[in-house]
Formats: C-alpha cells, sequence, structure tokens
C-alpha cells in the first residue's frame, strides 16, 4: 500500500501523521532537517511522541514520488511559498486533502482599504491556482491536536469536489479511534474552518471577563450564524456549518484553553497586549489575521457584527467590555435568519 | 505558443485519400460502430440491474415517455411506423408473465431493451458518403459566396466572388497548429452559437482548414424535407431528439458520441446547447455531450494507446442575425424560463430560408479558432504535449488515476467536464472577434442606460424614440474610450479586435451604424444629420449584449 505524506511539523501536522501511521506508512516533511532528524532518532517533537510508522524527510521530491496522498499542514502565511517549492514534482495524480484554517491573501492587508473577492483564497483554491493538482481536498473540525495526539477518541470532515478524494482521506485517517465523515461542501467547510477562529477569540474573552455557559451559548450560535452569512456571501452553502467543520468545530475551540486563538482572546480579557500574546504563544493564531480580512471584506454588505466588534477591539483599541456593549445593543434578528435565502 | 493567422484560400486536405478518413471508415463499418455503441450503454448504465425489478420498471418508463412524446409533441419528421414499433414493444411486456417468476422475464426483458436500443440507435445514426461530401465542398464555396454578394454582381461575377467571400468571412487562427493536431489526434470543435447560419459557416471553415470530416449532432427537426435530410445524414450527421428525455435515450446519445470519438472521429458539439437569445457569449454550457470526451479520452489511453483528443473552441460574430428579433423577444418573454427555439417551425425548409436571407445580405462575419486544449482545458503545443496553467507539463492519464491505475469514476469526470466548461468560455470570452457593429451598438446603448440609470433592462427597452437619440458628439467621446480599454484588453490577450476598429473615429462610427443589423426591416442605428438613433431597442439591446461581461461599462 502506498505511503501517505504530510508536509509540516506543527501540533496538527504531527497529530495528524501519528493518526494515518494507524492505517499506512507515513512520510513527514520537515523544512528544516535537523528537525527531520530529530524526528527519525528522538521519536519526539513538540511535546507529542511519534510512530515508528512515521518517517520525517526534507525532500519535496521524495515525498511526492512517494506519496500520490498528501496532507499539507502548513500556517496559510507559508503555505503560497511551499507550494511554488513543492509544484515542480506534483502531477494531475496527486491528491492533496490541506488542513490549514486560514485564507490567502493576495494583497497586503496592512496596506489595502479594501479586498476584492479574487484576492481572498483559500487554501484549496490556491493549491487549483499555484499547480497542476486538480483532485483537491481539506480535513476540518474539532480536531485540537493535543487531544489527538493523546488518542482521544474524535472525528473530522474531510471535504471535496471529488468523491475518490474523500474516499481515499477516509482509507487512509479512518480508524476505530478517529471517524471521518465525508462532504462535498468543500467552500463551506473551508470558510467555516477559517471563521470559528475568530469566534473562538470571542469566546476567549468572554471567559476572561468572567462570563457563564449561557452567554458562550449565544456566542456560539450567532456565531454559526455569522459564519453562514459570509459563506453564502462566498457562494457556500449553508449545510457545512451545521456538521463538524462548523458547529463541532466550534463548540470545541470556544471552550477549550487548547485553543491558540480561545487563549488569544482570554489573555485579552486579562488585560494583555495582542503584540505580547502572539509572542508568547510561538504559533500563529489565524483568527487574528480573519478578523482584518473579514472587516476588509465588509463592502460586500454581509453580516458581521461579531468580527466588527473584534476589528475595534483589536485593531481600534477599543476596550473589550465596550465591543461586547456594542453587539449587545444591536438590532435583533430572527433566531434563525440563516436559513432565509437573503440573508 | 500560439501564432494566428487568417485563410486566404482553401487549404489541401491533411489526409488526401477520403477513404482514410475515420468518419468515412466508420460509417461504413455501421453495424461493428452500433454494436460497439450498444455493448458501451449496457455495460455503464448500472441503473439497468441494480434491483430485480429495476428493468422491468425502466422498460415501462421508456414505453409511457414515448407514448406521451408520440401524443402530445408528434412532430412531422416523425416516423409513421413509430406507433406500430412501440405498440409491438408494449405487448411484449404485457404478455410476459408477473415480474416474480424472474427466471422466465429478465432473459425476455433484455431482448426488449436490446430491440429499444436497436431502434434508437438505428434512427440516430449517420453516414457518410465520399460523392456527396465532395459535391458539398466543390458547391458552397459557391453558392454560399454567390448568396453572401446581391444578386446583380454575382450574375457579372460568378467565378470573383469566391476570392470576395474571404473578404467578409474572416477565418482566423493558429491554422498550421491545428492541423498538425489532427494528423496526432481526434479534433472536437466546440462554437459559439448564434445563428442557424453557424452550422454552414462552420462546415466551410472547416473544409478550408483541410480538416477531415466531422460528425456532429443536429436535431431531428432540421430533418423535415427529405433531399436535405440525405444530404445532412450523408455528411455525418446523426439526429438527437431532444423530445426524448429518457436516461436510456440520453446514454445512447452519449455512448454514440463517445464511441464515434474512441474511433478518431473528429466531432462537434455546440456546447451551448441552443442558441443564444441574448446575442450574449454563452454564460453556461450544458455538459452532457461535453462530458463524453473525457470518457473518450480515458477510453484511449487503456484501448487505443492513449490517442489524443483535442478541443479547439471556436467564436462566431456577425453583423447581422436575422433571427435576432425573434431571439431577443423569445428571451425577453421567457426570462428565467428554459425552452427551446427549435420547435417544429423551424424545420429544414424554414432553416434553408432563412439562411438564404441571412447570407445574401450578410455584411461580414468572423470565425476565430482559438488555441486547443485538451480534454482538461490545458493547452497542447505542437507535439499535442499537454502544458498546464502554471507551464508545467501534464500526462492526460495522470488525471485518470487512483493508486497508480487508470479508472471509470462517473463523479470525477463530472467535476472535469465543469473544468472544461470553464476553460471554453473563458476562451470564447479571449477569442471573440469584436467587430464595428458591436462596438456601435455597445456604445449606443450604454449611453441611453447611463442616460436612465434607474430604470430596468425593461423600461429602458421601450423608451420612445427621442429620448433615445444620441449627437455624434456624445456618441464619438463614448465610442473612443470603449475603443481604447479594446485595445488595451487585445493586448492583455483578453479579446480580439477585426481590422476595422483600427479605422479613424469617423469611418468606424459610419461603417459600425451602417453593418449594424443591417437588413432588419427596422434600422438598429442610423446617424441622420449627426443624430444617432434606433428604430428597435431590442435589436441594439441584443448587438450590444456581445461585449457585456469584459467590464467596458465603466468607460462609459
Amino acid at each position: 500500500m502506498q505511503k501517505v505524506g504530510v508536509i509540516g511539523t506543527g501540533n496538527f501536522g504531527l497529530a495528524l501523521a501519528n493518526l494515518l501511521s494507524i492505517n499506512r506508512e507515513v512520510l513527514i516533511y520537515a523544512r528544516r532537517e535537523e528537525i527531520a532528524e530529530k524526528i527519525n532518532t528522538t521519536r519526539e517533537h513538540k511535546g507529542q511522541v511519534i510512530s515508528e510508522k512515521v518517517v520525517a524527510i526534507s525532500d519535496f521530491e521524495e515525498i511526492t514520488r512517494e506519496c500520490k496522498l498528501i496532507f499539507p499542514i502548513v500556517p496559510s502565511s507559508n503555505f503560497k511559498e511551499m507550494l511554488v517549492q513543492l509544484r515542480p514534482f506534483l502531477t494531475p495524480e496527486h491528491i492533496l486533502i490541506h488542513g490549514t484554517k486560514g485564507l490567502h491573501i493576495e494583497s497586503d492587508i496592512n496596506v489595502v482599504e479594501e479586498l476584492q473577492r479574487h484576492e481572498v483564497l483559500t487554501m484549496s483554491e490556491l493549491i487549483l491556482k499555484e499547480t497542476s493538482v486538480v483532485r483537491v481536498g481539506c480535513i476540518a473540525g474539532p480536531n485540537l491536536a493535543k487531544e489527538l495526539s493523546d488518542k482521544q477518541v474524535g472525528g473530522t470532515v474531510v471535504a471535496s469536489r471529488y468523491n475518490d478524494v474523500i474516499t481515499e482521506g477516509k482509507k487512509a485517517l479512518h480508524s476505530s479511534i478517529f471517524r471521518v465523515y465525508g462532504s462535498n461542501e468543500v467552500m463551506g467547510v473551508e470558510i467555516a474552518s477559517v471563521l470559528k477562529n475568530y469566534i473562538a477569540i470571542a469566546a476567549g474573552m468572554l471567559e476572561g471577563l468572567g462570563y457563564g455557559d449561557n452567554s458562550k451559548a449565544l456566542l456560539i450560535t450567532r456565531g454559526m450564524a455569522e459564519m453562514i452569512f459570509f459563506g453564502k456571501a462566498f457562494g457556500a452553502d449553508e449545510k457545512a456549518f451545521m456538521g463538524l467543520a462548523g458547529i463541532g468545530d466550534l463548540m470545541a475551540t470556544c471552550n477549550s484553553k487548547l485553543s491558540r486563538n480561545f487563549r488569544v482572546g482570554y489573555f485579552l480579557a486579562q488585560g494583555k497586549k495582542p503584540e505580547e500574546i502572539l509572542a508568547d504563544l510561538n504559533e500563529v493564531a489565524e483568527g487574528i489575521k480573519t478578523i482584518k480580512v473579514v472587516h476588509l471584506l465588509r463592502h460586500y454588505k454581509f453580516n458581521s457584527p461579531l468580527a466588527d466588534a473584534l476589528h475595534k477591539v483589536i485593531y481600534e483599541d477599543w476596550d473589550i467590555e465596550k465591543g461586547l456593549s456594542y453587539v449587545m445593543n444591536l438590532p435583533v434578528r430572527d433566531d434563525t435568519d440563516f436559513f432565509n435565502t437573503n440573508a | 505558443m500560439s501564432s494566428r493567422k487568417s485563410i486566404e484560400k482553401p487549404l489541401p486536405s491533411v489526409v488526401e485519400n477520403i477513404e482514410e478518413w475515420p468518419i468515412y471508415v466508420t460509417y461504413k463499418n455501421k453495424e461493428e460502430f452500433l454494436n460497439k455503441v450498444k455493448k458501451h450503454v449496457l455495460q455503464h448504465s448500472s441503473w439497468l440491474n441494480k434491483e430485480p425489478d429495476t428493468l422491468r420498471n425502466e422498460l415501462k418508463k421508456i414505453l409511457y415517455q414515448e407514448k406521451i412524446r408520440l401524443t402530445k409533441t408528434p412532430w412531422k419528421s416523425d416516423d409513421p411506423k413509430e406507433k406500430l414499433f412501440w405498440s409491438g414493444i408494449k405487448k411484449q411486456i404485457r404478455n410476459q408473465k408477473p415480474i416474480e417468476n424472474r427466471g422466465d422475464t429478465q432473459e425476455v426483458d433484455e431482448a426488449i431493451l436490446n430491440e429499444i436500443l436497436d431502434y434508437y440507435t438505428d434512427k440516430m445514426v449517420a453516414n457518410f458518403k465520399p460523392s456527396t461530401f465532395k459535391f458539398t465542398q466543390k458547391a458552397l464555396p459557391f453558392v454560399y459566396s454567390r448568396l453572401i454578394n446581391s444578386f446583380p454582381r454575382i450574375l457579372s461575377k460568378i467565378f470573383s466572388s469566391v476570392d470576395k467571400l474571404y473578404d467578409r468571412m474572416k477565418i482566423t487562427g493558429d491554422i498550421d497548429h491545428i492541423r498538425k493536431l489532427q494528423e496526432m489526434g481526434t479534433v472536437v470543435i466546440v462554437p459559439t452559437h448564434y445563428s442557424n447560419l453557424d452550422s454552414p459557416t462552420i462546415g466551410l471553415s472547416l473544409n478550408n482548414l483541410g480538416l477531415s470530416a466531422f460528425t456532429y449532432g443536429a436535431g431531428i427537426n432540421l430533418f423535415t424535407i427529405k433531399t436535405l435530410s440525405k444530404f445532412m445524414h450523408n455528411l455525418g450527421a446523426y439526429k438527437v431528439d431532444r423530445r426524448r428525455k429518457h436516461r436510456l435515450y440520453i446514454e445512447t446519445l452519449k455512448a454514440y458520441s463517445t464511441v464515434a470519438l474512441t474511433e478518431n472521429v473528429n466531432s462537434l458539439f455546440y456546447p451551448g446547447g441552443s442558441r443564444s437569445k441574448t446575442g450574449k457569449l454563452e454564460e453556461k454550457l450544458k455538459l452532457g455531450l461535453l462530458g463524453t470526451v473525457i470518457d473518450a479520452q480515458r477510453i484511449n489511453l487503456v484501448e487505443n494507446g492513449g490517442k489524443k483528443i483535442f478541443i479547439i473552441p471556436v467564436t462566431l460574430n456577425y453583423h447581422y442575425v436575422l433571427e435576432a428579433k425573434k431571439l431577443i423577444e423569445s428571451h425577453l418573454k421567457n426570462m428565467g424560463k428554459e425552452n427551446y427555439l427549435e420547435d417544429e417551425n423551424t424545420n429544414s425548409f424554414g432553416l434553408i430560408k432563412r439562411t438564404y436571407k441571412v447570407i445574401t445580405s450578410n455584411p461580414g462575419m468572423t470565425v476565430s479558432f482559438a488555441p486547443a486544449m485538451d480534454v482538461f482545458g490545458n493547452r497542447v503545443d505542437e507535439n499535442g504535449e499537454s502544458f498546464c496553467k502554471i507551464g508545467n507539463k501534464v500526462e492526460v492519464a495522470d488525471y485518470f488515476k487512483l493508486n497508480g491505475e487508470i479508472e471509470r469514476n462517473v463523479q470525477r469526470d463530472s467535476q472535469y467536464t465543469q473544468i472544461l466548461g470553464e476553460r471554453i468560455l473563458e476562451e470564447f470570452r479571449e477569442n471573440t472577434v469584436v467587430l464595428s457593429s458591436n462596438l456601435v451598438a455597445f456604445v449606443a446603448f450604454q449611453i441611453i442606460r447611463k442616460r436612465f440609470s434607474q430604470f430596468s433592462v425593461f423600461e429602458i427597452l421601450s423608451l420612445p424614440k427621442d429620448e433615445t437619440t444620441i449627437s455624434e458628439l456624445e456618441f464619438k467621446n463614448v465610442m473612443e474610450r470603449i475603443k481604447d480599454r479594446l485595445i488595451k484588453l487585445d493586448k492583455e490577450h483578453k479579446i480580439l479586435l477585426s481590422e476595422d476598429i483600427d479605422l479613424n473615429p469617423q469611418e468606424l462610427m459610419t461603417a459600425g451604424i451602417q453593418k449594424v443589423g443591417s437588413s432588419h426591416p427596422k434600422y438598429v442605428l442610423k446617424n441622420k444629420k449627426g443624430e444617432i438613433s434606433t428604430q428597435s431597442m431590442k435589436l441594439l439591446y441584443y448587438y450590444h449584449n456581445k461585449l457585456t461581461g469584459y467590464g467596458l461599462e465603466e468607460y462609459v
């Protein structure tokens, strides 16, 4: 049976490699050779024990030759650079299922005043644009890396336009501890997994301010509505938001101190500055960038009160309480307005 | 990679001996060909034998739908013996024992199915007669050029008129490349569709390129006159009955196309389905038959040494479309509804009449061949090798491989068909040749639209004449801005410009106004003492539509 590839040695990449190793031999790509060597010799990295069936390498040519099914798990800010290096070795025979919960922006978001749709790409759109690969999918769901590496039972969704991508993803990843569901709603799944990051920041803030479960449930429910409004503006179907990548991932990340985005919100509420928190985190909190991106896309006129408030707090120096009051005083809409066709 | 040029005169055939042409060889061995078609249907219609009683139910459904068609939408072109055939099928089904005795009926049901398949394929199948082809090859340019010029001139200059033909009919594209590809594989032509004149125009153009003849599906409503019907039949036209919606018929049609492609027969589809009713470029394609190129390519990889199929989009553009009024009115009436205009009134006699009228008075047309692509929309080089959008060489086999094996997968291929469809639309946009008539119609309509920016299209179309008159000065100003933008788009390879766009503003305006829809009873545009006006906002809208979708509106 063919080996499966993983690109990226972040927490999620490592956890995924371990899960894949239940069924297959796995090659994991580490950019730095010394990390590959460390993984191969010590069988440990970033606090995770690495399965014997996982071999780390630093050669793109080798991973594309050995594996036709590859999971790129790289932060969105490095994704394009990775693709450019990888693409000389990719062919239409390869299947790429990415696990990156972020967007690629073609412009500098610190400079432009607004973004156009064509400047904002999901990772699968970026793969299609930058490589000769056509069979693309994504993996998303309540997949906190720490719990995965502890071999706790869990599940995920593999989404693709192509059923064979879903089938191959399932065959590689499904096991007695990890259930893999399929979906053809790629755009919805990708958008859900990106937007939930900033909802998690808001959840962290509520926790940091000492609010309880009612408050959080309100946030999660209206957060999902907001994700759907945005998704629809991007051409996504609302169905995906009801699945593991939507409500599933929201429930995990909005309730867990393991979530980086949640921690960002939590520490902000404790009075820390964003720069400080990000420096401490050591890994990317995609939600901070997403808030800015949603803000720059607001001319598409979707309803995004939470993103608006978070933008004011993070980028315009508002107090969190003021941001909360802003959201709480907005006009009230129908409970399930996200089902409306013109919502 | 691409070097466009125009054809001044017909080129010699790439394959000189007609009897070597795949279309000839295939239709000569008709029985063998049809057996392959039937085998393909039976092999790939998994829905026929999912449940024990499925086949019986399917047969009943077919019978029901055929009876409805015969009673509710009978056409003159229908075979008078057809009723008898379906009565026979009905009897056979009724006489069978109940389904519980499957051991008895399954075999009979299969025989009935085969009988229906025989009937469908027999009705569908085309022919190719070299004598008919040679006759058409010789006669068409003369007929066409006679028709395209005005009568008195023709009578005096019959022979010089063929040369004049190519002054009015501009055929452009990377001709050498297309000819070379025909030697390496199968060519599939996918044109835009505006007019009933498209088929003779394309037919003549393909012949001038020197390509082996093409097989193509033609609506059975075009087969009503016996002589013409025979003529089309002998030139490779297979019959398509759009009233038959049953999946067995659809599958048979697809199998027909797939097998013809795998037999290396050049094929032609109008991927837009029917003529554009708005005058706009196609915005959405009908993917059914188009998808057969992907399945055929896969079969070629497994069975035919990997012979490649090349897709060449073609855009047609006319200064004058006779059916414009009927098309745009039908569109306005049926906004949002789908209906075919090809009812029985569009019979072959009507077609001849119309074609004749259109070309006798047509001030010109363009036929623009886009660069060739493989079935996944990748550009191909002079050796037929595929290169993806980022310039990497790619193998078509890789698209079909899963775990190293080439596999049939209908769901995957339907996605590939969508990709191909999007690429065809892109090529349509980029290879549209802008005529002076398109430009002036666009300018005039957009000036009026801007003047009444708060009005809906319907309201604008019913404005009185005095509200829609434009001064020459205003007209020229806007025209210059749009022209500048078009030149920029041309440089960016996003559109093509005809020679008359190079004219100075006065000449360009005059030429465009003179040519736009030149022979409609009502004038589309007229310049009287510096005042430009129209007698038909609907037609103006129709001709203007060709340039929508390029973002030119903001330059008005």
